[in-house]
């Protein structure tokens, strides 16, 4: 149903839009970007992926889908101060191929020079790099450091966002607010895939002078909908039947309820870049009151030096889940299908932990103008219960310590 | 071979590079802009021009833009281009429109009061206002 709404919200403002624009002669313009990317691992246990929205993942057997993406962009100007623009990108994520890959659309009010008023569907601007992390001629690395954004499915919202420019000491403040509503279909496992639903608010400073950039944001996500595959599990722990033998089946359902519930993600910031030497730092706290998506705490630090056309880069990266693991009693009558219950829910509330540490060094060549070439090599070590941003087979022990490679052309036009 | 060894001579050559000039309308009543004020337009960070009429920054194909843009900002066309990629894919704004040739570009600055351009110093004439020399 949501996805509907949104098709429709989308084509009545494209409407509007081709109307106004009908009357005011708009500067179209068309642009796109993409990536043609392979990786690969040194290990079959698990399987790499950029994010949590993949539901497909490369082992050792390499593959294209984990960075492969192209995006085309349509601008529409109307005059000095109305815009409007629609972006979509084709990638292999999980969801609704048109739906899903649809970031971008939106109609923006610029009264002022130093003003941006924007309503439709909008980039999920929580990172510094979140509302950007398909372009990745824009960035120096193979892909956004892992431990920061793989594990964030949410690349967009529909709502509204207002931002305004302040001139301070020689640089140029930003603030900006937004709010609104996002639709998301994630993989669970590897073959299911559930609908996400957040109401979001956040607001964010980024502040740019010269060689630097500094952001600090803040942002709110309250979960409409409970996860559809946990929904056997908790009527199951919810049956009446069940309080005489397992007393905490009914708490431990409660525990997996993922509505009405929120999280919290606050960051900082700061990159600095002279033309040869550049250095980006971001540090994350995410509060979560969900007990299956625990808080976790992330970093990275990446620095590089550009010779000529060629940067080179090494990036460091740290993600650790900080809740402990829920505690899940025994039943009091040791009936296998109530153990099998009691071990279907440990699973669901104490597999999801993210424990990760990874080094990376890697080259981009800017081979001729709006074109680049890289390539990167990573380490992860991945803790107990920690690899919750790799897709992981359902049973059996997963590696501990991997290896992966990965080689690009971005381009844009 | 033999390119390698013109690319090795022209190399240990000074480079000869053309000197870059910054022109506007002649009736915009602006002496003339500093470096930063033209980073700030052609960079899409401010879109109005000191005289107060929306700026129209006009862009022309490499190798002059890369060169306008090194002397301009000190950083090489790639990041220039990179940093364009991440403010119009994240709808703030629109790089410069592109024009092919100073020719085109003069002609432009002469029809709108609000346009930017930048030519070779050698193709200048008495029909534009030189508002920036970069060398």
């Amino acid at each position: 149903m949501n996805i509907n709404y949104s098709v429709i919200a989308v084509s009545l403002f494209m409407a509007g839009a081709t109307a106004f624009a009908e009357e005011s002669k708009p500067a179209l313009s068309l642009k796109g970007f993409g990536t043609l990317g392979a990786s690969g691992m040194d290990n079959d246990s698990l399987k790499f992926r950029r994010d949590i929205k993949q539901g497909r993942g490369v082992d050792s057997g390499w593959g294209i889908d984990t960075d492969s993406r192209l995006g085309l962009q349509v601008d529409a100007d109307f005059g000095n101060a109305w815009h409007a623009t629609v972006q979509w990108v084709a990638r292999n994520y999980t969801g609704d191929f048109v739906e899903q890959n649809l970031d971008w659309a939106f109609l923006r009010w610029r009264p002022r020079d130093d003003l941006d008023i924007r309503a439709g569907r909008m980039g999920f601007d929580v990172f510094m790099l979140s509302e950007y992390r398909d372009v990745g001629y824009a960035y120096p690395w193979i892909r956004p450091p892992h431990e920061f954004y793989a594990g964030l499915p949410v690349y967009h919202f529909d709502g509204m966002d207002i931002a305004q420019k302040f001139a301070v000491g020689e640089g140029q403040l930003t603030v900006k607010v937004f709010g609104g509503y996002s639709f998301n279909q994630v993989p669970i496992g590897l073959s299911d895939q559930a609908d996400q639903s957040y109401t979001l608010a956040g607001v964010k400073l980024a502040y740019e002078q010269g060689n630097w950039n500094a952001r600090i944001g803040y942002n709110y996500s309250l979960n409409n909908l409970e996860l559809s595959t946990l929904h056997p599990l908790m009527n199951a722990l919810n049956d009446p039947a069940l309080g005489a033998v397992w007393p905490d089946a009914s708490t431990l359902a409660g525990k997996m309820s993922s509505k009405d519930k929120a999280v919290h993600f606050s960051s900082i910031g700061l990159t600095y870049d002279d033309g040869q030497w550049l250095a980006q730092a971001e540090g994350s706290y995410i509060h979560s009151e969900l007990d299956v998506y625990r808080s976790v705490a992330s970093g990275y630090l990446s620095l590089g030096r550009r010779v000529g056309k060629v940067t080179l880069y090494t990036l460091l990266g740290i993600s650790e889940t900080l809740n402990d693991r829920t505690n899940v009693s025994t039943p009091l009558a040791p009936v296998p299908a109530l153990l099998e219950l009691r071990n279907a829910a440990d699973l669901a509330l104490n597999s999801n932990g993210v424990d990760q540490k990874s080094v990376s060094l890697g080259l981009r060549w800017d081979v001729i103008e709006n074109v680049d070439l890289k390539t990167q090599w990573s380490h992860y070590w991945l803790g107990n219960n920690g690899s919750a941003l790799w897709l992981r087979p359902a049973t059996g022990a997963a590696a501990d310590s991997v290896n992966v490679w990965s080689v690009g052309m971005d381009f844009i036009f | 071979m033999k390119t390698f060894l013109i690319a090795l001579l022209l190399a240990c050559v000074p480079a000869v590079r053309a000197e870059i000039l910054v022109i506007g309308h002649v009736k915009n009543d602006i002496e003339n802009l500093t470096a930063k004020q033209v980073q700030d337009i052609y960079l899409g960070r401010g879109r109005v021009l000191p005289n107060g009429k929306f700026a129209l920054p006009i862009d022309q194909p490499s190798p002059l833009r890369a060169e306008f843009y090194e002397k301009l900002t000190g950083r090489p066309v790639e990041q220039i281009n990179a940093y364009w990629a991440r403010i119009m894919f994240t709808g703030q704004a629109s790089p410069p429109q592109q024009l092919p040739s100073d020719d085109a570009v003069m002609q432009t600055v002469r029809e709108n009061e609000g346009a930017i351009g930048y030519i070779n110093k050698t193709s200048v004439d008495k029909t534009v206002r030189i508002l920036l020399e970069l060398d």
